[in-house]
């Protein structure tokens, strides 16, 4: 079976492009079937949980909703494999054995070859790839791993004079296109992403209304639900107990601080890889600003950065409106134009 | 379009490009065009400049030796702290102390079998059939030969890196005889032998593992599967014999049965795990030919059964046979532990 070569657009291969993300993953493949789950993987704790679940694994928002019941992992540290654990290494296996199946359930033909373009973080390493490699070694037939804001450009199709920003939420990731295959140079990661702000929403709800029990599951959904920067439009009004009886808090002004503690570092790593692009050119990439991944629809983001740009002549950045399967567009973009001669070289 | 279209290529070239160096473990790449170019310029005029520059420096120091040399043959004629020094003469040795007779050494102990635990290094492979033996097909038109060689190289993959040594009786499709297998096992002196193969049954609705031992048996349906699997046995009518006494001598049998029992145990559990209704079709005995003369505790697992269609679409998906291969190593691994030995991933 392994030794037939895959045609492009045969029937029995099936490309797939995959964003592992530290929060959200998602899957996007040649037979039309898009699917995102929670980057959560659970085993059952006990003989009782594995009774009560009937299950001996569980993937995504299942494993969240019984999280008490599972040793539950998010395998995924800054867009990376946590290191220095084989159940993170299994449960990333989990994880994209699940994708996979996501995809080959739609799959209405006999799949032979399952081809794969994995993203990853800008500046992944190179050993960090390659352990990723080895742990999702014999799940597909061939894989390729490609930087996310990469996939991301590719799927936008702004190959050239442009910079993505995407950030999800491990890690924010830089990319500036110059119509060619992104150097180390071109690229950037900063550890500050849409986790940091839940944790600096839970340490100022909890600081503000320190009676309050609030997890730090509670301070995300929260800010999926109004996180914002700038001025606010309404108040933002949370519920959580406080001595077992469900209260309601105005977290207007910490959802706000949590959000904007983003910008600086953000905004600064802006501002530096476009300075660094040849001068003739900086104008054109100014004014090709795009801000993708999950935490890029806080409110009023692009509208900051775009401020940040007033300082250096003005620009323009543009968000992109479906961030959670993105990136897997462009990994399944890059999976079918891959000849099946260069895919044959990268048997997974 | 076709400009953007031009780039898009270059960019999958590169990306490919990329993956290779990562899978050579080759050093990323980050410098310029122009900074790439003086460089290799400053390459090629070092390459130029070192062999002038060790000839130079050859020369002027054979020179210089040259001259040092004979300075110090001068001063040699007239200083005698450069004469030689005499040999040591034996007489002059003390002699070493007689060596006494280890006392432990003098009265045999019997030695405790648990200092010396059997281990199991060589697991030979064996993917069933090969060549024009091509073994059940499914009504999808998967072919036995080519799933178990398939999942026979994922096994291969995963045992390496527990630190096996591990032989395959076939590494592509290719068509050898029963004894020609057993013959390989023999020659590379494996501790336990797997054949792998995938089953046919007519009730299709049936669906299962199994697990077998060298052994007789009076089930008609194993003795059909066993005719099926026998087919290009490569044994003469003169083996027939042998082969009879193998079957009910019980050679290997216990340590056969025991790893079939592991294998079983461990393809059973870690297949519910994806596939809830697979069924424990159990460990049995049955006279296949390839398990006659292999001089290992021999297997022979039929790890699905591609005339259920169920089965058949799994064992269609990459993700399946990987399941199925990390099933049979945890087999293997059960096994291994149950002689004292334990395997752990290579870092």
């Amino acid at each position: 079976m392994s030794e037939a070569t895959p045609q492009q657009g045969s029937d029995s291969v099936l490309n797939l492009g995959v964003d592992l993300g530290t929060s959200r993953s998602s899957v996007s493949a040649s037979n039309g079937v898009r699917q995102a789950v929670e980057s959560y993987v659970g085993w059952p704790l006990d003989m009782v949980a594995r009774k009560v679940l009937r299950r001996d694994v569980l993937v995504g928002r299942e494993a969240l909703d019984n999280r008490l019941m599972l040793d539950l992992h998010r395998p995924l540290e800054r867009g990376l494999i946590k290191e220095g654990s084989d159940k993170d290494i299994h449960a990333v296996r989990e994880l994209l054995k699940h994708l996979v199946s996501l995809a080959l359930a739609g799959a209405d033909r006999d799949i032979m070859t399952v081809q794969a373009v994995v993203g990853v973080p800008a500046e992944a390493l190179r050993v960090n790839k390659q352990q990723l490699r080895s742990a999702l070694k014999g799940i597909v037939d061939s894989l390729m791993i490609v930087s996310e804001p990469f996939a991301v450009a590719y799927a936008l199709e702004s190959l050239v004079n442009s910079l993505i920003i995407d950030i999800g939420a491990g890690t924010a990731d830089f990319c500036v296109m110059h119509g060619r295959y992104p150097l180390e140079e071109d690229q950037r990661t900063l550890p500050i992403a849409g986790d940091h702000v839940d944790e600096q929403l839970h340490r100022l709800i909890t600081s503000k209304y320190p009676d309050a029990k609030i997890s730090l599951h509670m301070a995300r959904e929260w800010k999926e639900k109004h996180s914002f920067m700038g001025e606010p439009t309404e108040k933002v009004w949370v519920v959580a107990p406080v001595q077992g009886r469900p209260t309601e808090f105005d977290a207007t002004e910490p959802m706000r601080a949590a959000c904007e503690s983003l910008l600086p570092s953000v905004k600064e790593t802006m501002l530096d890889l476009i300075s660094r692009v040849q001068p003739e050119y900086q104008d054109r990439v100014r004014n090709n600003v795009i801000l993708s991944g999950g935490s890029g629809l806080i409110r009023g983001f692009g509208m900051a950065l775009q401020q940040g740009l007033e300082d250096v002549g003005g620009g323009r950045v543009r968000v992109v409106a479906d961030p959670l399967h993105v990136g897997a567009d462009g990994g399944l973009a890059l999976a079918m134009d891959a000849p099946p001669s260069e895919w044959d070289k990268l048997a997974a | 379009m076709a400009r953007q279209d031009r780039i898009k290529r270059r960019m999958v070239r590169q990306l490919v490009r990329d993956n290779l160096e990562t899978l050579e473990g080759a050093h990323p790449r980050r410098r310029g065009r122009r900074l790439r170019t003086v460089l290799t310029v400053a390459r090629v005029l070092l390459l130029v400049a070192l062999p002038a520059a060790l000839f130079t420096s050859t020369y002027v120091l054979s020179t210089v030796a040259a001259e040092w040399r004979d300075d110090v043959w001068q001063d040699d004629a007239h200083n005698p702290t450069f004469s030689t020094r005499a040999p040591i003469s034996f007489s002059e040795m003390e002699p070493l102390p007689p060596i006494e007779p280890n006392r432990s050494m003098a009265t045999p102990q019997p030695i405790d079998p648990s200092v010396l635990p059997l281990a199991l290094h060589t697991v030979v492979l064996d993917p069933g059939h090969g060549g024009e033996n091509e073994g059940t097909i499914s009504p999808t038109g998967l072919i036995e030969k080519e799933i178990t060689l398939d999942i026979g190289q994922r096994v291969r993959s995963l045992l390496e890196s527990y630190s096996y040594k591990v032989v395959m009786t076939r590494q592509r499709d290719e068509d050898f005889s029963l004894k020609q297998r057993a013959e390989l096992a023999n020659k590379a002196r494996g501790d336990i032998f797997v054949s792998i193969h995938v089953n046919w049954i007519e009730n299709r609705e049936v669906r299962g593992v199994e697990t077998f031992f060298l052994g007789a048996t009076e089930d008609p349906y194993l003795e059909a599967l066993a005719a099926r699997e026998n087919q290009n046995s490569g044994y003469s009518l003169a083996d027939f014999r042998d082969i009879l006494e193998q079957v009910y001598a019980g050679v290997r049998q216990e340590e056969s049965r025991q790893l079939a029992g592991a294998m079983q145990q461990a393809l059973y559990d870690s297949l519910r795990a994806v596939n809830s209704t697979v069924r424990d079709r159990g460990v049995k005995s049955a006279p296949f030919g390839v398990l006659t003369h292999t001089e290992m505790p021999a297997i022979l697992a039929e790890v699905s059964c591609v005339s259920n269609d169920v089965e058949a679409r799994l064992l269609m998906t990459p993700i399946y046979r990987q399941y199925l291969a990390e099933a049979i190593v945890e087999g293997i691994q059960i096994y291994a532990r149950s002689l004292g030995q334990a395997n752990h991933l290579e870092g």
